[in-house]
């Protein structure tokens, strides 16, 4: 029940005379997101407007962003409600009814310690029940605000789903600009995007330790695609895999002890696994097929890949000796690069219909095909968020180049993650910084 | 009567004497037109030998005209290769290769890198330019277009690199000689994003490591 949060037993446990009418499954065709009002931060003692302004705006795009919300719009609100600031008094909440919200989310912030330290107090509230649901507060030096109101929006969403959202994640891209091809981290909501690389080479397919705290990817800087691994500050940096031909696509096991890639080494790509360190290369696939981008079952047993071995590409899932391959992809002639959801029961992949390429999702076995991006443009290389409730990908749809979108894991509530004016290609999420 | 026997008799002897001295006197003659003979053949096998020696002469004149000519003509296609020759550097990669516009590149079929029968006359030309060249090394790049994912792509590049290199090595190349890369979709060729810019772009590249 913890996966994908179905809102029902939290409805139901909370509201129990409601339960039809909020019955939400997130991951569900019909979903319908749960109406929310905010009334506006209240600053407290001398705090500027403008710091409870920004906090505001950051906390209504992370729950415009969690897509599990419809944040009532304050034009719409009767005038008596419109400058109201901060916590309302139980005694005043039957007054925010009229708003058509079932949540109400308020708070306040003040500064402390010479203006430096940055105090946090929210509260949620049940507008039906007409019940006080979880409140907190937080204090952290003022430039960790953004940082301070993810953690809230995570809480929010904790005690809504009974899992923490993953506002305090970030995603690593490849942002293409003329012939360079740089890796780049954003914040899950994609502000503080900045560059890991910036040697102008061709630096493409980042992936995330599981630790969070560094980045494997490949380079062309030595005139061969070698494997490199990098901190986030982009400062040390270490070879991992040169050898001659491809070291492409790394996937770290869940253990954080090996990396599955695609090497070269014997003229076509085929899957190696490689000691965290870069050495030992084990080959993984044989025969004829081009093998390409490897990535693990949260289990650490399975490795789901794209081959085609059998003319053209599709996709495969194996044991991390090599053994008990499987294909999972029967429809179309052109499915590659998978993702395994975190939960370990749905894998995502691009698939080509009718000339254009899209975001699919399917079960473990290959059933239950869900076609998630719309028809018009191209959608590349999936990849989930640490919760499983999200897919990032590629997406041509706003032309000039692909960028980064993020949908959640059924489809809805597709949005760019950036307004980066470059080509931005191959997310890769991280786990939550916390 | 006796005396006119007598007389008749000296005369039958003296031409008998005559008729035997013509004899000797004959093979003198005969003796004289065979030294000529003798001179005329010793100056004909010289005339010969001085023909022969200055067919030989011209001979080796010719074949060293020929020889420079050749060196010539290998100075010049020399000449020619460096003069198609241009530097390239690319920013963020090490090292510097040459590209020639006498190496020419093949193309591919989407998702395909198996060799077109058209491209194998190509192939068989820079084959004949890397034989004629034996000091030189080359790259080949092998290029992808737009459509599809760009790690699966790098993997197609890879093999058409390959491809191009096997057929190459069947060609007679040393395999020393080649090596490898893969770009993906990640170089084109042509930036465009239609069947004309795309077919373009599935290529396999070739440029000079040592020359």
């Amino acid at each position: 029940m913890k996966v994908f949060g179905t809102l029902l037993v939290l409805f139901f446990s909370l509201t129990p005379t409601v339960e039809a009418r909020v019955y939400l499954d997130i991951n569900a065709p019909t979903f319908v997101q749960i109406p929310i009002i905010l009334p506006k931060w209240k600053p407290m003692e001398k705090t500027p407007p403008a710091l409870t302004a920004r906090i505001y705006e950051v906390l209504v795009n992370d729950l415009y962003l969690s897509g599990l919300f419809k944040v009532i719009d304050h034009s719409l609100l009767p005038y008596y409600l419109k400058d109201k600031e901060g916590i309302p008094s139980m005694l005043s909440l039957h007054e925010w009814r009229v708003s058509g919200g079932e949540l109400l989310l308020a708070g306040e912030a003040s500064l402390a310690g010479d203006g430096l330290q940055l105090k946090l107090k929210f509260h949620l509230i049940d507008l039906v029940e007409q019940k006080h649901l979880t409140g907190k507060q937080y204090e952290s030096p003022l430039q960790n605000l953004r940082h301070l109101v993810h953690r809230m929006s995570d809480e929010v969403i904790f005690h809504l789903t009974g899992e923490k959202g993953v506002h305090t994640t970030k995603i690593a891209y490849v942002l293409r600009q003329g012939e360079s091809r740089e890796i780049w981290v954003a914040d899950f909501d994609g502000a503080n995007a900045k560059p890991i690389t910036q040697n102008q080479s061709i630096n493409i397919s980042p992936a995330w330790t599981p630790d969070g705290q560094r980045i494997a990817f490949t380079s062309y800087m030595k005139r061969n695609p070698d494997l490199y691994l990098i901190d986030l500050n982009g400062k040390q940096l270490q070879t991992l895999s040169s050898s001659p031909g491809l070291n492409l696509s790394p996937s770290w096991s869940p253990d954080g002890k090996q990396i599955a890639l695609m090497m070269g080494k014997e003229g076509k790509s085929d899957i190696y696994l490689l000691d965290a360190t870069g050495g030992n290369p084990r080959r993984l696939t044989r025969g004829h097929g081009n093998e390409s981008t490897p990535r693990w079952a949260p289990d650490g047993q399975q490795i789901v890949f794209s081959s085609d071995r059998s003319g053209t590409p599709q996709i495969y899932t194996m044991s991390i000796d090599g053994s008990n391959v499987r294909r999972l992809t029967y429809e179309g002639n052109y499915n590659t690069s998978p993702s395994w959801s975190p939960k370990g029961d749905r894998i995502a992949f691009c698939g080509r219909v009718g000339g254009e390429f899209h975001i699919f999702t399917m079960g473990i076995d290959g059933s239950g095909l869900r076609k998630l991006t719309p028809n018009g443009s191209h959608h590349e290389s999936p990849c989930w968020s640490p919760d499983g409730r999200y897919i990032a990908f590629s997406s041509t749809r706003l032309g000039g180049g692909p960028k980064i979108f993020i949908m959640n894991a059924n489809g809805f509530n597709q949005r760019p993650l950036t307004s980066s004016k470059g080509g931005e290609m191959s997310p890769a999420w991280s786990k939550r910084f916390e | 009567m006796n005396q006119k026997h007598y007389t008749l008799t000296i005369i039958f002897i003296l031409c008998f004497c005559l008729i035997l001295m013509g004899c000797p006197k004959k093979t003198v003659v005969k003796d004289e037109p065979s030294a000529k003979s003798e001179a005329a053949k010793i100056e004909a096998e010289r005339l010969a030998k001085e023909k022969e020696r200055e067919a030989r002469e011209r001979e080796a004149r010719q074949r060293e005209e020929a020889r420079l000519k050749e060196k010539e003509k290998e100075e010049q296609a020399k000449r020619e290769l460096e003069r198609s020759l241009v530097a390239k550097k690319t920013p963020g990669i090490e090292g510097e290769v040459f590209e020639s516009s006498l190496l020419k590149p093949i193309f591919f079929d989407f998702d395909k890198y198996d060799i077109r029968p058209g491209d194998a006359e190509i192939l068989k030309e820079n084959a004949a330019l890397l034989k004629k060249f034996p000091h030189i090394k080359i790259q080949i790049e092998g290029h992808c277009d737009e459509r599809g994912t760009n790690e699966y792509n790098l993997a197609l590049g890879e093999r058409r690199a390959n491809s191009t290199k096997q057929y190459l090595i069947d060609l007679g190349i040393s395999k020393d000689r080649i090596s490898t890369i893969s770009y993906g979709e990640e170089r084109p060729f042509d930036p465009g994003h239609n069947e004309e810019a795309w077919a373009k772009n599935r290529r396999a590249h070739f440029v000079i490591t040592a020359k």
